[in-house]
């Protein structure tokens, strides 16, 4: 088996605002093997930004890592400096955002921005880091790319701008790709145009990423391995053929089956009924159980589920999980 | 045929020309400002009062101080304009076209020293509190806020008075009145530019370039600094208009240098006689009026050049 890249321990990030603590990632484990796509997978809200922003060290005020480690490589990043932190942000790993229009600087050119990650993070003078420029801007497929680096970014479309900072977030070679719903800001052709680049890319620099979207339909075709996520913690974590063929917590069961299918004509899409739970002062015992139709009073209600290995390499936190499986078996997507 | 032929290669040279260059907002933000007539007058105006006081001595028919009314046999102190003395003369016998020639040097080095001590103070303060928050932008916005609730002119008056009572030999002169008009006039724009900094923090592009190991430093010059560049450059324009008013007020009120030849003292010295000697005050206080329209129609036209939010 390969090894771990990365590997998060029961980590919390929690913001201090002034209602109260929102503890927006609780409790979140999992990992990531090196050139492994993991698809990271809930609803808004649910923690799945934080948990990348926590793994650069990046998460906005008030927001606030207090507990847990990130092991990357064997070394623990929440115990390095702010000055170690720099230089593992976009050499090692590295972070595409969602939205294409606001993530890259308004007044300076595509050179001048790739240039700028290249020589902060490796030594090399100007033309080799314009010549390099040149090559990533292949590699992510913008056609001339020789003039188009001089453009500003209005001047590009949302699938040319996103390309250019998936080039910028692989500009020194990264290990790990953080992409955070690199496709929901831009139509539908698009957003395949961009996730089959990913894929490829993936292929060709043999790094690993991690997939953030709340689109069951995106990482089906992309990732290797899912985590779902719900209110800051982990509900079920397996590779990507399990979790659509045998999901076995109620919450992936739920997701997967308001995902429009061609084969079963439904009449209505099913729902999941409710909203995230506040996450001042989430729900006693498992958070998904004001909302999940297998809830059982006494039993659900009583304390948090931890994440257990229910099958080999699929785990599962609900303390029903068996008894659900028995009782009303997943119909399956087809 | 042929011609057209050529015409369209020309053409599309020049778009493949266009194309590789890429349009920067500076492109962008020319564009719209050379359509602005209002802000195209107000440049003219400010480059022909530069004119005059980059030539001072040359356009000006007698030198800096000079008395040729009063040299004059008769004498013609107070003489209305003439060809001789185009605006006329004041009580003592300058001739007052000279002395508004000289002023506009006095003008621009109050307006420009003024605004570049007011701005630096402005943009530290604002890039600093804007960036940083939390404590340190409470510390800095209550400070600024002292500067915002003092009445501004009195505290100047107060101030001048003290300084020349402290430093009778005419302690600077004009440096000095432009000194003090810089440090107290940055509490407002440091609030603007303050504000605009923390718009331009939230941005994605400041969260990507952290994520991609950028330092602090880095962050607040080169990302978010260009960024508000725009609303600088258009205070800076604002702040000088208001330096070169304010300096005339205070000269006017009899706190200025009296040293130095500016519009203002020109005003002080020609109230007594508004009536009799029109001519003393009405050109003078014509060029205060021309320079500060010209510095407010420029100031405008960038800002409606300069904002990110107005495209076509």
């Amino acid at each position: 088996m390969t090894k771990e890249l990365l590997e998060i321990e029961n980590l919390k990030t929690y913001f201090y605002t002034w209602a109260g603590i929102v503890k927006a990632v609780d409790g979140v484990s999992l990992k990531v093997r090196e050139g492994e796509t993991l698809g990271l997978v809930g609803e808004s809200g649910s923690g799945k930004s934080v948990t990348a922003l926590s793994i650069l060290q990046i998460v906005p005020r008030p927001g606030k890592i207090i507990g847990g480690s990130i092991s990357y490589r064997g070394e623990n990043l929440l115990e390095k400096t702010e000055a170690e932190m720099q230089s593992v942000r976009g050499k090692e790993i590295a972070y595409v955002f969602q939205d294409p229009a606001t993530s890259l600087n308004p007044v300076f050119t595509i050179a001048s921005q790739l240039t700028e990650v290249i020589r902060r993070h490796q030594n090399c003078t100007k033309e080799e880091a314009l010549k390099k420029t040149v090559e990533l801007l292949k590699l992510v497929e913008i056609p001339d790319p020789e003039i188009k680096m001089y453009n500003y970014p209005h001047q590009l479309s949302g699938g040319m701008k996103q390309r250019i900072a998936v080039a910028r977030a692989l500009s020194c070679q990264p290990n790990l790709l953080l992409a955070d719903e690199p496709t929901t800001a831009l139509d539908v052709t698009i957003q395949a145009q961009i996730l089959d680049l990913l894929k490829s890319l993936k292929q060709q620099l043999k790094m690993a990423m991690i997939l953030i979207t709340h689109d069951m339909g995106v990482v089906a075709g992309v990732a290797d391995r899912i985590t779902v996520l719900y209110a800051g913690r982990v509900c079920e974590s397996a590779s990507s053929k399990t979790i659509f063929r045998n999901p076995l917590h109620p919450y992936t069961r739920a997701l997967l089956e308001a995902v429009p299918s061609l084969v079963l004509r439904r009449e209505k899409l099913k729902v999941i009924p409710g909203a995230i739970p506040n996450l001042i002062e989430p729900p006693v015992g498992c958070r998904f159980n004001p909302r999940c139709e297998f809830a059982k009073q006494g039993l659900c209600t009583a304390e948090l589920p931890e994440l257990a290995e229910l099958e080999p390499d699929h785990y599962v936190a609900c303390v029903r999980a068996r008894e659900i499986e028995k009782e009303a078996p997943f119909g399956g997507l087809r | 045929m042929k011609l057209r032929r050529s015409a369209k290669a020309e053409l599309q040279v020049k778009t493949e020309k266009a194309r590789s260059k890429g349009v920067s907002q500076w492109n962008i933000a020319w564009r719209r400002f050379k359509k602005n007539k209002a802000a195209l007058v107000g440049a003219l105006i400010i480059g022909f009062v530069m004119f005059l006081a980059a030539f001072d001595a040359l356009i000006a028919p007698f030198p800096p101080n000079d008395l040729p009314g009063f040299r004059a046999i008769p004498s013609e102190t107070r003489v209305p304009p003439s060809f001789k003395y185009l605006f006329g003369t004041d009580f003592v016998g300058h001739d007052v076209f000279s002395q508004v020639v000289y002023g506009a040097r006095s003008a621009l080095f109050v307006g420009f020293g003024a605004a570049a001590i007011a701005m630096s103070l402005a943009i530290l303060v604002g890039l600093i509190a804007g960036y940083y928050g939390g404590l340190v932008d409470n510390i800095l916005m209550r400070f600024t806020e002292i500067f915002l609730v003092i009445p501004f002119l009195l505290i100047l008056l107060v101030f001048l008075k003290v300084i020349t009572a402290l430093a009778p030999s005419g302690a600077g002169g004009l440096s000095m009145v432009t000194l003090i008009i810089g440090l107290f006039s940055w509490a407002p724009n440091a609030r603007i530019i303050r504000g605009e900094v923390l718009r331009v923090k939230e941005s994605e592009f400041i969260e990507a370039s952290k994520s991609l190991g950028a330092s602090k430093r880095r962050i607040i010059f080169r990302h978010i600094f260009p960024n508000v560049l725009h609303i600088i450059i258009v205070l800076t324009t604002l702040m000088i208009a208001t330096a070169i008013l304010v300096e005339a007020a205070v000269s006017f009120l009899g706190f200025g240098d009296p040293s130095s030849i500016t519009w203002g003292q020109q005003l002080q010295k020609a109230n007594e006689a508004v009536k009799e000697a029109w001519w003393e005050g009405v050109f003078p206080g014509l060029f205060i009026t021309l320079l500060v329209l010209g510095f407010s129609l420029l100031g405008n036209g960038l800002r409606d050049a300069l904002d990110p939010r107005l495209r076509e």
